[in-house]
């Protein structure tokens, strides 16, 4: 058998396997055409007998297979000659399957001429007039071969002129399928646009929007993967294409406007913005007026927010197109024709400017204002000067405040159009029409600012708003005009009493922070001194009046240079304060370092070039200062206070992080020592002789300590050959230190060394620790001290986050704790378990602690089931009477609850929450006032649970019951006797009730619809509604607004039940 | 929906509307600004078990007064705009008084709430609306010891006494509340409520 006869045996049922035959047979061919063994004639000839067959099927295998060679050969085998007599073939034969391909692959062909292209062109246009009767595939190869005329020969195409337009149009009308679609309208557009095509306009433009709008949704799993979105965007560009279809695309689009749906409306508009950016601007003008008739409508009766958003931008897009080239401003422009309406407009719009209407008209203005700087003098022009009129006719300070809004918008669209201060390049090189009203807004808004009565908190803060821009406007206002508003606004924090929540304030700190980024000297020149005047030279103890002023400086305070102002003036004050006899109230001191350590916080202090300089003035000087007032050598006790201790080592702690790591082993060698010398102070390690005041200045060891790289381990005192001394002394001094702050600070200290410094094969010098300190309790009551229990569960959480090798050795130990007789013991250890993964801010990842990933879910995976198994236990035995000799102490259960409580605290989002629902539920049980705690936190871990899984999972455990009764329980204040619950508890349960009803989806957004069926909730629906009846006339305002909360979402919530209680 | 009886109507800024003003509890501690983020009070540890709620705070009561009866209401939006009653100023704190119902009974319970709406213009047919959505939100949300009066005030609508009577009928209202498409209407107003 032929290769022939093979191929066309096999083409019907297989494509792939007849494409793969026709290779190989091709290939075979080609061997032989191209060593010349055998011609192409010869090839051709040998078609003969089927070529001509009356069965077009059988024609059609013998052309595909003709292709199917020329698709394989060389693009340069073919000369000429040959590439014109296979082509004239093909034409003539173009019905037949398979010569399109063949086309397809002759006009690829680099000895394809012009002449060709032309010809195969008119094959297509004059034998497929009935195309959109051919299947969807026959389409396609029609397309893609025009759409490759069209990119290789397009000089060809062209040339043909109408020919080829009214050809293109012929055969692509009536077609549906978007695939085809995608190819139609990417032809389409070259001809659009190249093309000329002033004959046959409404022709083309018709052949493309017909198909608007689009409507086409995707079948699910549509393997082609073309969106509407897709098709939109190529129609899009097709009707954008040229300015000669405006006269038919846009009083089209515009009629679009009136349809009901938003989406087609939105298709319209964006269109329409597409139009706008592409055709000249002449065009644009023709129908600029047309087109604001138009939008004023969507813009004025908003429907919906998107539309009016869009068409905002369609009037700016004008505005922006009618300005290019413009350089000076004049009325006979276009520009100014087509805002003249609009300004009109919005002018009587604003006559009233506190009615709804006003805002739209606003917007108007400030998008066509902020398009270019002509169109921004065009509009102050003609908005401004009646403003001015309206505000003084006004009549109440509402309609004036509306205006100053008005104002407001246009200064804001003045910053976008001539930028601030801090703007880098861009200058417009037309002047800014407010400069001709500046002095005007000056005196209106500094009378509006510092002129109006005190209560009309609003008006004020619009007017403050105003000058703030007007004040950052580049190019504006003078500095010395600027320092006016700067001492207002000082004039309003200093002098000023509070009125109501100090939203004047507010704006105006932030008016202050906004001005030092543009010019940071007058805040210095002006504001610092008035401020800095007012700060007392020691607390008299009345009523901390220096709080709100350093609030004040430290959130103006963050641009470099204004730091280091307030870092020496703020030092100095408090290097006075440490010289006086009599110093006040520590708060003050302290308050300074807080002011101190929250700038600081705000800023990059690694990049801060005087670091150093800090560094020396705070972690030196001042750690020594420590250091001599604990040797009893200061003039007062300020250095003494734990609080003003713990301010001073977060400080410190905070600039041993920034600075280099020379520094760093510097502070290392000297954490104890505190820069200071042997005959002066004496370091705590090893000594005998300590009082509370020397041990106290572990609380700063303990943060220079954290703030040290891992790498510095080797410079710590004490440390060689290894740690354990160190460890042990700081136990024995943790385990009976009085002082609590002193020995938090121990605990600290401990957990740091162990976590951070000790190395890996020293960690057993830890872990001895550990078990030698459980071994200290007392045999008999197995009871041990409170501060025992501490500095062990310290001491666990410093190795269970490296995940040491006796994780869970320690766990286990702990929770033994929980089983002791002694109830003190117990209750204790429970209290402790929120320790282990408890965030601190000592022992975190910001200072390098050792952390590892997987110790949550070591954690959770160790205890809860032991906890869960003991629990049941006690549970047995408690119901179990003749077992009364095993009965356990009550405490017991309590303690085990409380522990889970602290670990689930810490661990929000553990696995598998709901399987710990009965747990829960036994929480709630708990009833007395010190079980407040635990149940806080179980309705914290309850909400948690709602949140992430809905309703549903609940539902398939089967608690929706019990967890709904005991809810309802937890929030009445009517309990029996010894029952408490606490105003707290009684919110949070409603919050859960609450987010019971709104989350009856897992995962979903809040309010979610529950989904068709009837809802888990709904057998309990009307006992809620009941309980929460009574609720509502709780004592305390929060738990009845987290009452009507609840309640609301019941009724809206769960559905299908008759309101029977109503 | 209809065309807008009246489309432009006055709005107040919302941030001038009246709203408690909280003792705020950040006064009292040390640190209230914003100094907590740089410093974390007190260190969470065995010691510091949450003793905020504090025994005296607990005990003290706090009755339902008129602001409170306010915030329940103001957040409700007209069914015209997506606007808040209270930014339209169609209820106002002043416009709203809790008595005793019974006052020769000084041991009763009872209470009165009377709210006066002011519709936007005197001719506006939805006041019956809004009426009934704020009588609605006060069933709601108010123990069952309070009575409700839900009123025009006087001269600001042109049928005030017709819609006042049509508020009062307990019958009526009833009647008003099995109407579905009304209560879908109620039910969007109330939305916005928080």
């Amino acid at each position: 058998m032929s290769a022939l006869q093979t191929f066309m045996l096999v083409v019907d049922h297989d494509k792939e396997e007849a494409k793969r035959i026709a290779e190989g047979i091709a290939h075979e061919v080609i061997v032989d055409i191209e060593t010349r063994k055998t011609t192409l004639i010869d090839t051709v000839q040998s078609l003969g007998e089927y070529i001509n067959d009356e069965d077009p099927i059988l024609r059609g295998k013998a052309i595909s297979y003709l292709t199917a060679i020329i698709q394989a050969l060389s693009p340069k085998y073919l000369s000429r000659q040959q590439i014109q007599v296979l082509t004239t073939f093909f034409c003539d034969r173009i019905e037949d399957g398979g010569a399109v391909d063949g086309l397809q692959a002759l006009q690829g062909l680099d000895r394809f001429n012009k002449f060709l292209a032309t010809q195969v062109a008119q094959a297509l246009f004059s034998n497929f007039q009935d195309l959109q009767s051919r299947s969807q595939t026959q389409r396609f190869h029609v397309y893609q071969l025009l759409n490759d005329l069209m990119s290789n020969h397009r000089g060809a195409m062209r040339d043909m002129g109408d020919i080829s337009l009214l050809g293109v149009v012929d055969i692509m009308t009536g077609e549906k399928d978007p695939r085809n679609l995608m190819i139609v309208f990417s032809i389409l557009k070259v001809i659009m646009i190249e093309w000329d095509i002033s004959n046959h306009v409404e022709t083309l433009f018709d052949s493309v929007y017909n198909y608007f709008p689009i409507t086409f949704r995707p079948p699910p799993n549509d393997p082609y993967g073309i969106t509407a979105q897709d098709l939109k965007g190529r129609l899009q560009e097709c009707i954008s294409s040229t300015r000669h279809f405006a006269p038919h695309a846009i009083p089209a689009l515009l009629d679009k406007l009136d349809s009901t749906s938003p989406n087609v409306k939105k298709d319209a508009l964006s269109t329409l913005i597409a139009c706008i950016h592409s055709y000249d601007p002449n065009t644009v003008s023709k129908f600029s007026i047309t087109i604001w008739e138009v939008l004023k409508f969507e813009i004025l009766n908003a429907q919906e927010e998107f539309l009016s958003e869009t068409s905002l931008e369609a009037l700016q897009a004008i505005a922006q197109r009618l300005s290019e080239g413009v350089t000076e401003v004049s009325q006979e422009l276009p520009l100014a024709k087509y805002l003249q309406p609009i300004t009109k407009e919005c002018n009587e719009q604003l006559q009233e400017p506190q009615n709804k209407q006003a805002k739209p008209a606003q917007s108007i203005l400030s998008r066509v204002s902020a398009a270019s700087p002509v169109s921004f003098v065009l509009v102050v022009q003609t908005v401004v000067p009646p403003i001015f009129t309206l505000y003084q006719e006004a009549d109440g300070i509402v309609k004036q405040r509306a205006l100053l809004e008005t104002l407001n918008v246009l200064f804001e669209a003045a910053i976008t159009v001539f930028g601030q201060w801090t703007t880098r390049g861009g200058e417009a090189a037309i002047e800014n029409p407010l400069l001709e009203f500046k002095d005007q807004f000056s005196d209106l808004f500094g009378q509006a600012l510092m002129g109006a009565a005190k209560e009309e908190v609003s008006f004020r803060v619009t007017a403050l708003k105003g000058f703030l821009r007007l004040s950052t406007l580049r190019d504006f206002f003078q500095e010395n005009e600027i320092g006016l508003f700067v001492q207002y606004l000082d004039e309003i924090l200093i002098k000023e009493e509070s009125v109501g929540r100090d939203d004047l304030k507010k704006e105006a700190i932030a008016a202050l922070a906004e001005i030092s980024k543009h010019k940071p000297r007058l805040i210095v020149d002006i504001t610092f001194p008035a401020f800095v005047a007012t700060l007392p030279e020691e607390d008299e103890g009345s009523d901390a009046r220096y709080m709100p002023t350093l609030e004040t400086l430290a959130q103006i305070s963050v641009e470099r240079d204004i730091f280091e102002t307030l870092f020496r003036r703020l030092f100095s004050k408090l290097s006075v304060l440490l010289q006086k006899e009599q110093p006040g109230s520590v708060a003050y001191p302290r308050a300074i370092l807080v002011t101190l350590l929250y700038v600081m916080q705000q800023r990059n202090m690694e990049q801060d070039q005087s670091v150093d300089l800090y560094f020396d003035k705070v972690v030196v000087g001042l750690c020594r200062d420590v250091a001599a007032s604990a040797s009893g050598k200061a003039k007062n006790r300020i250095l003494k206070d734990p609080t003003v201790l713990d301010t001073l080592g977060r400080l410190c702690n905070l600039l041993v992080r920034s600075v280099s790591t020379q520094k760093q082993e510097q502070v290392a060698e000297n954490v104890y020592s505190l820069f200071s010398s042997p005959e002066d102070f004496v370091p705590i390690p090893f000594t005998q002789t300590t009082n509370a005041d020397q041990e106290r200045t572990i609380i700063i060891s303990t943060y220079l300590l954290a703030g040290i790289s891992k790498d510095c381990s080797n410079k710590i005192p004490h440390t060689d050959p290894d740690m354990s001394g160190l460890l042990l002394d700081l136990v024995h001094r943790s385990v009976s230190s009085a002082d609590p702050a002193t020995h938090q600070a121990y605990l600290r200290h401990l957990a740091l060394l162990v976590n951070k410094f000790l190395s890996k094969q020293d960690v057993t010098i830890a872990e001895k620790l550990f078990d030698s300190l459980l071994q200290s309790q007392d045999t008999e009551s197995q009871s041990l001290n409170p501060a025992t229990i501490r500095t062990i569960f310290w001491l666990s959480k410093a190795l269970i986050l490296r995940l040491a090798p006796s994780t869970t050795h320690i766990l286990t130990s702990l929770l033994a704790l929980l089983s002791s007789p002694d109830q003190q013991t117990s209750a204790t250890a429970a209290q402790g378990f929120s320790i282990i993964l408890g965030e601190d801010d000592i022992l975190s990842a910001t200072n390098g602690a050792t952390i590892r990933l997987l110790c949550r879910q070591r954690l959770f995976t160790t205890v809860i089931p032991l906890i869960s198994s003991r629990i049941r236990e006690v549970n047995i035995a408690g119901t179990d009477d003749s077992a009364a000799a095993k009965k356990s102490p009550d405490h017991i259960k309590p303690a085990h609850l409380t522990a889970l409580a602290g670990i689930l605290s810490t661990n929000p989002h553990g696995p598998q929450l709901p399987t710990l629902l009965p747990l829960l539920l036994q929480s709630l049980d708990l009833q007395t006032a010190d079980s407040v705690a635990v149940r806080i936190a179980t309705l914290d871990t309850l909400a948690v649970i709602i949140r992430d899984n809905g309703v549903v999972v609940i539902d398939q455990c089967g608690h929706v019951q019990s967890l709904v009764t005991r809810l309802l329980k937890t929030t009445s204040t009517s309990t029996g006797p010894g029952a408490v619950n606490s105003p707290r508890l009684r919110a949070d349960a409603l919050k859960c009730l609450k987010l019971l009803a709104t989350n009856q989806v897992p995962g979903a957004a809040a309010n979610a619809r529950a989904p068709p069926g009837i809802s888990p909730l709904l057998p309990v629906k009307a006992q809620v509604l009941r309980s929460l009846r009574a609720v509502l006339d709780d004592p305390k305002r929060d738990v009845r607004k987290a009452a009507v909360d609840a309640r609301a979402a019941w009724l809206r919530g769960v559905d299908d039940a008759p309101e029977e209680d109503e | 929906m209809a065309e807008m009886q009246n489309s432009n109507p006055t709005i107040l800024n919302a941030a001038d509307l009246p709203t408690r003003l909280r003792p705020t509890a950040t006064r009292k501690s040390e640190y209230g600004g914003i100094f907590t983020s740089a410093l974390p009070l007190a260190p969470v540890d065995f010691e510091s078990a949450p003793s905020s709620d504090s025994e005296d705070d607990n005990l003290l009561e706090e009755p339902i007064d008129e602001q409170e009866i306010y915030d329940l209401i103001s957040s409700i939006s007209d069914p015209e705009h997506p606007i808040s009653l209270g930014e339209l100023a169609v209820v106002s704190l002043p416009d709203i008084a809790i008595r005793p119902t019974l006052p020769d009974v000084p041991d009763s319970p009872l209470q009165t709430v009377t709210v006066l709406i002011t519709p936007t213009i005197t001719h506006c047919s939805l006041a019956t609306v809004i009426g009934l959505g704020v009588r609605v939100r006060l069933e709601q949300s108010l123990p069952s010891r309070f009575r409700m009066d839900v009123r025009i005030k006087e001269g600001t609508h042109s049928t005030g006494d017709e819609v006042n009577k049509q508020l009062a009928d307990k019958e009526r209202v009833a009647a008003a509340l099995e109407n579905g498409a009304l209560m879908g209407v109620i039910a969007k107003m109330m939305e916005t409520c928080h």
